[in-house]
């Protein structure tokens, strides 16, 4: 049985990360027309605020699935805490990190019209330091990104939203100095 | 053709367009309901594969966390595969979980002290 919790944790884990990045990716969208060939900006941010009935599951099985293993050696605290595992407290704190900014991110949003909008932006941009986070937890601890194709693909599409965000970011900052 | 002649077209005069969308590409027509089917069938798929991976490649001897788990249970096999003591006491590994005890046995019969050639 515990091994089976530790498949469950691998899986959940890359598949949490997929629907990381395609929530990151339809939420760059809109600016840098990165989906524009498939469809219109409306249905892009349609399936952004979709993503999370995606990601929380995906994030949830992961870390009941680690709590469960009894090899993870995984604590309640743990999952709350960054840097307090008996081994590997840099890659799982990470990970840890890239949760507590996903709630905040996910709460934020849902509070956003108790919230100004300069506030609520602040907030969702805490989304790209979550993603970074969860791109070095899984590369400094994800079993499976020994395998050469799912660390290709890993690597891809997390070069792939840097590009865009810096591209994202490089026009931003146009409009600043075009209001300016 | 040339173009001059045919009559310019405000961006009221075609409905869905804006000004500056004819230098764009022409976006997608995929309809939000099948972008979020096609986003949960990919993430599905992600899952089952990586679940498939993860069991027939149960342990990754280059993954980069080693829990310590594995490391004693590592230790204990290769304390089980060292050459057995023949002292007939009963040695234990540094886990205490593997019992290794001696398969030589003493006998009643006179030692043979000599050989063919001495």
């Amino acid at each position: 049985m515990d091994l089976f919790f530790w498949e469950l944790a691998r899986a959940s884990g890359l598949a949490t990360y997929a629907a990381l990045c395609i929530a990151v990716l339809t939420g760059l969208a809109p600016r840098t027309q990165v989906l524009g060939f498939l469809a219109q900006n409306r249905a892009i941010r349609a399936l952004h605020d979709w993503t999370p009935w995606i990601i929380i599951p995906a994030a949830i099985t992961h870390v009941v699935a680690l709590l469960l293993d009894a090899t993870a050696q995984i604590s309640l605290l743990d999952v709350v805490v960054p840097f307090q595992t008996s081994y590997g407290q840099l890659a799982i704190g990470l990970g840890t990190i890239s949760l507590d900014l996903l709630v905040i991110v996910l709460v934020t949003t849902w509070m956003r019209r108790s919230m100004s909008n300069g506030a609520w932006q602040l907030f969702h941009r805490l989304s790209y330091v979550g993603f970074v986070a969860m791109f070095l937890h899984a590369v400094l601890s994800g079993t499976d990104l020994a395998s050469p194709a799912i660390s290709v693909m890993t690597w891809a599409t997390a070069l792939a939203i840097a590009y865009y965000s810096l591209e994202r970011a490089g026009k931003g900052l146009g409009m600043v100095k075009a209001r300016a | 053709m040339n173009t001059h002649h045919l009559p310019l077209l405000s961006a009221k005069a075609v409905p869905g367009t804006q000004p500056g969308a004819a230098r764009r590409k022409p976006a997608g027509k995929v309809p939000a309901w099948a972008l979020k089917l096609g986003t949960l069938f990919t993430t599905l798929s992600i899952f089952a594969g990586s679940f498939g991976y993860a069991t027939t490649h149960l342990y990754a001897t280059n993954a980069p966390l080693q829990p310590a788990t594995i490391a004693a249970a590592d230790s204990t096999s290769v304390a089980s595969t060292g050459t057995p003591s023949t002292s007939g006491s009963t040695s234990t590994s540094s886990t205490a979980t593997t019992t290794l005890t001696s398969s030589v046995r003493t006998t009643t019969q006179t030692a043979v002290t000599t050989t063919r050639h001495s």
